[in-house]
């Protein structure tokens, strides 16, 4: 088992290409598409008003805001955008309060105008109580800044919960291109890694090693331990280059992810071998090996969120698909912050899955071999 | 000596009373699905022979050796070395037997030197014992001062040497070449050939040569097995095998051209038995009691060919496989 080990990473170390490619496309799919290094992509809303409403507290409080990019147009070119569909709403300000011009009815409008009516219910609020305020100017600024740091640390805090539905899911296109992306293409690192069995066997390398004394379960475990390494790397690869050179912190979970993995390369060593089984040569291989990565990444939500998919026959389907699983589980310990043993379910699938796929592939493969 | 199918062959006599035999293959045949690629074989390896197996593509022959070596098992038929059946215990026959793939059954992105440690260790050779052999069967297949170089970078030729030399690290008995010269050029083939020449003599090796040129089984062996679709069609020894085209003329006619009008009267002469028509040459085989030389010329003057020589040939192993089977070997 030593021997085959080392000849593969000899055969590694001399043709990385595939490996190569394969993960520096993985990051630079990601980081196109997932947009990693810009913050998240900030919805845009047109917004106009006169010179002093742009210089007053609430034009500058809405140009800072985090969450949406408000951005100044002259009130038809704000009309024209959202007649034309290109911002779902448009905010037209004035000193005493806002219009809202809606395009398109959709959670964000509501939560656009909460933003904009809690900014302006905060001036009028600090207006209301400077108003009230009957000492001098010095006194003044001290009672300002006292207001706010009372505003900041309140007495007690109400925390707002909400429930969460099938329906409602989180997305973060960062995370998601990563987990997605890395999924998808490792699928590709382990089927080429394998797919030297079928070669082996029929140039005959195979037969001289199972008329030596090598074990069966040697042959095996040495070509299957070398893929799931080599399909693992690339997966370490990926994660460390986004942890430390994107700085992308996983929400605290980094650990937990690179245990997640582990399943899942295993499954997917499982899948390749269950595959080379079923085929007859290498052109039915590379035949099959872009229809089951890039049917298993659009139905297994690698792509795009699995939850926006309606078709029952499509979602049926997902549930036998490791790439659901992987991602499931990804997104249920980051995402959705959910605790390990929940995390447990889909890696346990992923298990499962990949030890009934090891096991049929391999009884496969010594039936064709012997007939 | 047998002469075809239906009344098989010498072996099954040979081994009834020959003793010393290593390996017997008893009435094996091979089943898939739609069809049967080896059909009530059997033969025997005697030890210290060179046993050629010769059939064109198709025959049977890599089928033959994979029952032989223990890497598939018969649907029927026994195979047996030193009188015990290795189907189901084929760990005795393993030990000794060494094997050369017809593929190139080598890692590419290796040297010749790391292809050759893998292959001995998988047969658990290790440290000074394992690289004393190397140096060893690298000079016996002349490969000494290319061991550092990948294999991919290699001719054919030495592809194919060193496709031999890793099957002699472990020092087999009996070395099962699968057609170990095909696709090279003429010096390394001659280089294989002598090199298997002389691992027979020098040590005594057993060998099961198979090959559709014939020339190299003459050359080579001792014994020889003709295949043709799953059958045996011939076996005994090379002048045995010779003797069944002992009441025949192998004619050979040379021109520039044929036409058909000439081609078709020729197959007409009742007494040709067969006929193989090359670009510039016609064989036939006829009976030795006839003349038939004034009848070719009487039809070359007829049809306008011009015939270059007429020549009565030395009887080849290829007359005889043309004489069993109404085809060329390398059809």
């Amino acid at each position: 088992m030593k021997g085959i080990l080392l000849a593969k990473f000899t055969s590694f170390i001399r043709g990385p290409w595939l490996f190569l490619i394969f993960t520096g496309m993985s990051i630079v799919f990601t980081l196109i598409i997932g947009n990693i290094g810009h913050g998240f992509d900030r919805i845009g809303v047109p917004i106009t008003g006169d010179e002093s409403i742009k210089n007053s507290a609430i034009g500058k409080a809405l140009e800072e805001n985090d969450v949406y990019d408000f951005a100044w147009r002259e009130k038809d070119a704000l009309e024209e955008t959202v007649r034309r569909g290109n911002a779902e709403a448009g905010i037209i300000l004035e000193e005493d309060g806002y219009e809202m011009i809606v395009g398109i009815e959709s959670p964000n409008v509501r939560l656009i105008e909460q933003t904009v009516a809690e900014l302006y219910a905060k001036i009028f609020r600090e207006e209301a109580v400077l108003g009230l305020f009957a000492g001098n100017e010095e006194q003044k600024d001290k009672f300002l800044s006292d207001y706010h740091e009372a505003m900041e640390n309140p007495v007690f805090t109400i925390e707002n919960q909400t429930f969460q539905s099938a329906e409602s899911f989180i997305f973060d296109r960062g995370l998601h291109s990563i987990f997605g992306f890395t999924l998808f293409f490792v699928i590709f690192t382990i089927f080429y890694s394998v797919m030297p069995i079928l070669i082996e066997k029929k140039e005959g390398i195979w037969d001289r090693m199972i008329l030596s004394p090598l074990k069966k379960w040697e042959m095996y475990i040495g070509n299957l331990v070398y893929s799931f390494i080599e399909g693992y790397l690339q997966i370490l690869v990926i994660f460390f280059a986004f942890r430390f050179l994107f700085d992308m912190d996983f929400h605290g979970k980094f650990g937990e992810i690179l245990l997640i993995m582990l399943a899942y390369t295993f499954t997917i060593v499982s899948l390749a071998i269950f595959v080379t089984a079923i085929v007859k040569n290498t052109q039915q291989f590379n035949a099959a090996l872009p229809i089951v990565a890039v049917s298993m990444a659009m139905i297994g939500g690698a792509f795009w969120p699995i939850e926006i998919v309606q078709s029952e026959f499509l979602l049926a389907l997902s549930k036998i698909n490791p790439l659901t699983y992987g991602m499931q589980a990804l997104n249920d310990l980051v995402i959705y912050q959910e605790p390990f043993e929940v995390v447990m379910m889909p890696v346990s699938i992923l298990i499962l899955m990949g030890v009934v796929f090891m096991g049929v592939g391999i009884h496969l493969m010594e039936k064709r071999h012997l007939q | 000596m047998t002469l075809d199918s239906s009344h098989p062959l010498d072996a099954r006599l040979n081994w009834s009373h020959g003793g010393g035999n290593m390996i017997e293959l008893i009435d094996i045949t091979k089943k898939y699905k739609q069809t049967e690629a080896v059909k009530n074989f059997s033969m025997y390896i005697g030890r210290g022979e060179i046993v050629g197996l010769l059939g064109p593509n198709g025959a049977g022959k890599s089928t033959v050796i994979s029952i032989l070596s223990s890497l598939i098992e018969p649907t029927s038929g026994d195979v047996k070395f030193l009188n015990e059946s290795i189907i189901k215990n084929p760990q005795p026959l393993r030990k000794i037997i060494g094997i050369v793939p017809q593929e190139i059954a080598l890692y590419e992105d290796l040297s010749a030197e790391e292809n050759m440690k893998f292959f001995g260790r998988i047969y658990h050779l290790k440290g000074a014992v394992l690289q004393k052999k190397i140096d060893e069967v690298l000079q016996q297949i002349g490969l000494m001062d290319r061991k550092k170089d990948l294999v991919k970078t290699f001719s054919g030729g030495m592809k194919r040497r060193l496709n031999i030399g890793v099957a002699m690290l472990h020092d087999p008995e009996i070395l099962v070449m699968d057609e170990p010269t095909v696709g090279i050029d003429p010096q390394s083939r001659n280089y294989i050939l002598q090199t298997v020449k002389r691992l027979n003599e020098e040590r005594g090796m057993t060998v099961l040569y198979t090959s559709h040129y014939m020339e190299e089984v003459e050359y080579l062996c001792d014994r020889i097995y003709i295949m043709d679709q799953g059958n045996l069609i011939a076996s005994g020894s090379k002048e045995e095998i010779k003797q069944i085209l002992a009441s025949e003329n192998t004619i050979l006619l040379k021109a520039d051209y044929w036409n058909d009008e000439f081609l078709e009267k020729l197959q007409g002469i009742p007494q040709v038995q067969q006929m193989q028509v090359d670009e510039k040459e016609v064989t036939l085989v006829v009976s030795k009691e006839i003349n038939i030389f004034s009848e070719v010329a009487h039809l070359a003057d007829e049809t306008n060919i011009q015939l270059r020589s007429v020549h009565i040939k030395q009887v080849t192993l290829e007359d005889v496989f043309l004489h069993l089977t109404g085809r060329a070997l390398r059809d």
